[in-house]
């Protein structure tokens, strides 16, 4: 059924005026102040978190909790390209242990967020931690 | 004979004292990884001595220096 009535619509060369709207990305990016109140409920949280940032379609920053945001948006491009340099495949998700701390990646929702935490954080959290964060922000700002 | 609630706290003790150990194993064992997952709940290891792997700990090395030192760590 909801295949004739868009074959109905293009047959009315309505569906061309889909085109001239704003771009549907660019109209669900979520407000800087909602990201950084996500990322103060998050530190809230996670006791073990030293640094987390939120970035938007284009891998720009809407909101960081310490440091730089030209930096984080820097450092995350560069590690979600390597993790999709690893196998040819766009990561969903990356975890790094090192001695120095942890860093978590995730994607979803078209939005990004990236944390860097104490050694020995519970992994499994944090990633629903973030995943959650990324939906309701993208929730939020439909 | 033991009264029953020195079993219990006996009992607590060694279950507090087992995970303790635990930890201490865990801390002093695990290594650095790093670990990628896909869509479909794929996941792949990388080890830091393989291309991909040291790519990505230079990568988390640069966004662990953005945080600044740990907590507690000196000078």
């Amino acid at each position: 059924m909801t295949t004739v009535m868009i074959q109905e619509a293009r047959a009315r060369d309505t569906v061309g005026s889909f085109s001239q709207m704003p771009d549907a990305a660019a109209a669900t990016v979520p407000s800087g102040e909602s990201a950084q109140a996500a990322l103060a409920f998050l530190a809230e949280m996670s006791p073990d978190l030293r640094g987390a940032a939120v970035l938007g379609p284009e891998g720009e920053t809407l909101a960081v909790t310490s440091g730089e945001s030209e930096r984080w948006a820097e450092d995350a491009a560069t590690l979600f390209a390597a993790a999709d340099a690893a196998e040819d495949t766009a990561v969903e998700q990356v975890h790094i242990a090192t001695e120095q701390g942890e860093v978590f990646a995730i994607r979803g929702e078209g939005l990004a967020a990236v944390a860097v935490t104490e050694r020995f954080a519970l992994a499994s959290l944090l990633l629903f931690d973030l995943r959650s964060i990324l939906r309701e922000l993208a929730a939020g700002a439909r | 004979m033991q009264k029953p609630h020195r079993i219990l706290l006996d009992r607590v003790s060694a279950y507090a004292d087992e995970a303790a150990a635990f930890m201490r194993r865990r801390r002093v064992a695990r290594k650095p990884f790093a670990r990628l997952y896909y869509a479909g709940g794929r996941s792949a290891d990388h080890a830091q001595d393989s291309t991909a792997g040291a790519e990505l700990f230079v990568a988390a090395g640069r966004l662990i220096e953005v945080t600044g030192k740990k907590k507690g760590a000196k000078g």
